[in-house]
């Protein structure tokens, strides 16, 4: 018999809980593939993931060009959604990303792992705007 | 391989003379491989008749329990065979990070809800979890996979030469989703139930009842319907039926299943609503399902 590469159970139910939240929140497979962003973090970046589809571990985190409070590129290994599925630890930081528009947005980002009775499956990053004056690297 | 529905129910055992045709029995099924090996699919108290119907004489069987809700479990201590020494019975199901399977049913099967303790059971009982990949029980192949229910449930599939069975009876593979519009690697239990020869599958609620059931664990007809469809199966069972549903409701339920199935473009006599007792035969070398009830 022959099956198609279904994803994880947690994957899938993380996606459609993500689907109905105002919150952007992305979403990367146990290989740090982003497989799913809804629709909030669409706007925020300017563009659907409908559009976009599934990007690899190295592109994504350059897409929407996280700086850090200095306006620098916050390095890929360094973002919270790659720390998340890495270590199995949740991680947090405050960033600047980038609309397709060009214009700036600061945020904080939560990022969690989703472990399951069979190891770690991926991680989830929900996008929340900074509070007043973000970390200084652009307007919101 | 030979297949029969000990038990349709859902929730709880409905028995009445309002269920009699549709049956009271919650999950239960039975498979017997081409080579002969037996397997129950969940043991709610279906299983009981199930067991009465077994030749008293040396036996190993498999029971394959897609999670521990009661109407799944509630059968085992009522199991002729394993009140029987000469019986070596295993016991497949979902792992918890809580705990082994042997001790999530030692729950039931103790003391104050049961009479007997697992320990005591006469036969030769073993648990074991079910691995990520394929195995083999006698002649087929079984793979199983976690699919959309409240807590760790799974759903099987079973290759014996060239047939296939799925067996997904609590699933709520819409919360949250539009299955007609979602890739097929995002629907839960896609993989499982793909081209099978026959799907026995979660029909529980009408789409009326649905909206107030969301998150339940269960279908609406539009859901059982659309993954039916999406996943290509050759035949549908609907199956763990509500036990408010009378058999009168459920011939309307039927009727309505027939002609939406219909209007998808399918083949009205490929979908079911699950009646205890029914037998179907899926041969080694044919596409097709032959029901022999």
């Amino acid at each position: 018999m022959s099956f198609v590469t279904q994803r994880p159970l947690e994957l899938i139910l993380a996606r459609n809980l993500m689907s109905a939240l105002s919150t952007p929140a992305f979403l990367v497979d146990e290989g740090g593939l982003l497989v799913f962003y809804n629709e909030a973090a669409g706007m925020l970046l300017g563009k659907r993931f409908e559009e976009l589809g599934t990007v690899g571990p190295q592109e994504w985190g350059s897409l929407f060009g996280p700086f850090d409070e200095r306006g620098e590129p916050i390095p890929y290994d360094d973002l919270p959604l790659v720390k998340a599925v890495r270590a199995g630890r949740p991680a947090h930081a405050e960033m600047t990303v980038r609309s397709t528009d060009g214009s700036q947005h600061d945020v904080e980002v939560s990022a969690f792992p989703i472990q399951t009775a069979h190891g770690s499956q991926g991680a989830i990053a929900v996008f929340w705007p900074a509070l007043v004056g973000g970390n200084g690297a652009g307007p919101a | 391989m030979k297949v029969k529905l000990w038990g349709t129910r859902g929730s709880i055992p409905a028995p009445g003379p309002e269920t009699i045709r549709y049956g009271g029995n919650t999950s239960c099924v039975g498979v017997t491989l081409a080579d002969g090996s037996m397997l129950a699919l969940d043991a709610g108290t279906g299983i009981r008749c199930l067991g009465l119907s077994l030749p008293d004489e040396p036996t190993r069987l498999h029971i394959l329990l897609t999670h521990l809700h009661l109407d799944h479990i509630q059968g085992l201590v009522f199991f002729a065979p394993a009140f029987r020494p000469q019986t070596e019975i295993v016991i497949w199901g979902p792992a918890s990070p809580e705990a082994s399977l042997r001790d999530r049913i030692a729950r039931y099967i103790s003391a104050p809800l049961s009479p007997v303790e697992v320990r005591e059971l006469p036969c030769d009982v073993s648990f074991r979890h079910c691995p990520e990949s394929e195995w083999e029980i006698g002649s087929a192949r079984i793979r199983s996979a976690s699919v959309a229910h409240r807590g760790p449930t799974l759903g099987y599939r079973i290759d014996d030469g060239d047939s296939s069975l799925t067996y997904i009876p609590d699933h709520e593979p819409a919360l949250g989703a539009d299955l007609d519009e979602l890739e097929e690697d995002w629907i839960s239990g896609f993989e499982l139930a793909r081209d099978t020869d026959l799907l026995i599958h979660d029909g529980q609620y009408t789409d009326a009842e649905y909206p107030n059931h969301l998150g339940w664990g269960h279908s609406a007809l539009e859901h059982s319907l659309s993954f039916a469809r999406r996943t290509g199966a050759k035949r549908t069972v609907l199956f763990h039926h509500d036990p408010l549903h009378s058999d009168d409701e459920l011939d309307q339920l039927a009727i309505e299943a027939r002609q939406r199935w219909v209007e998808l473009g399918g083949d009205p006599a490929a979908i079911e609503l699950a009646t205890e007792r029914s037998e179907y035969e899926l041969p080694a070398r044919a596409a097709s399902t032959v029901a022999t009830a």
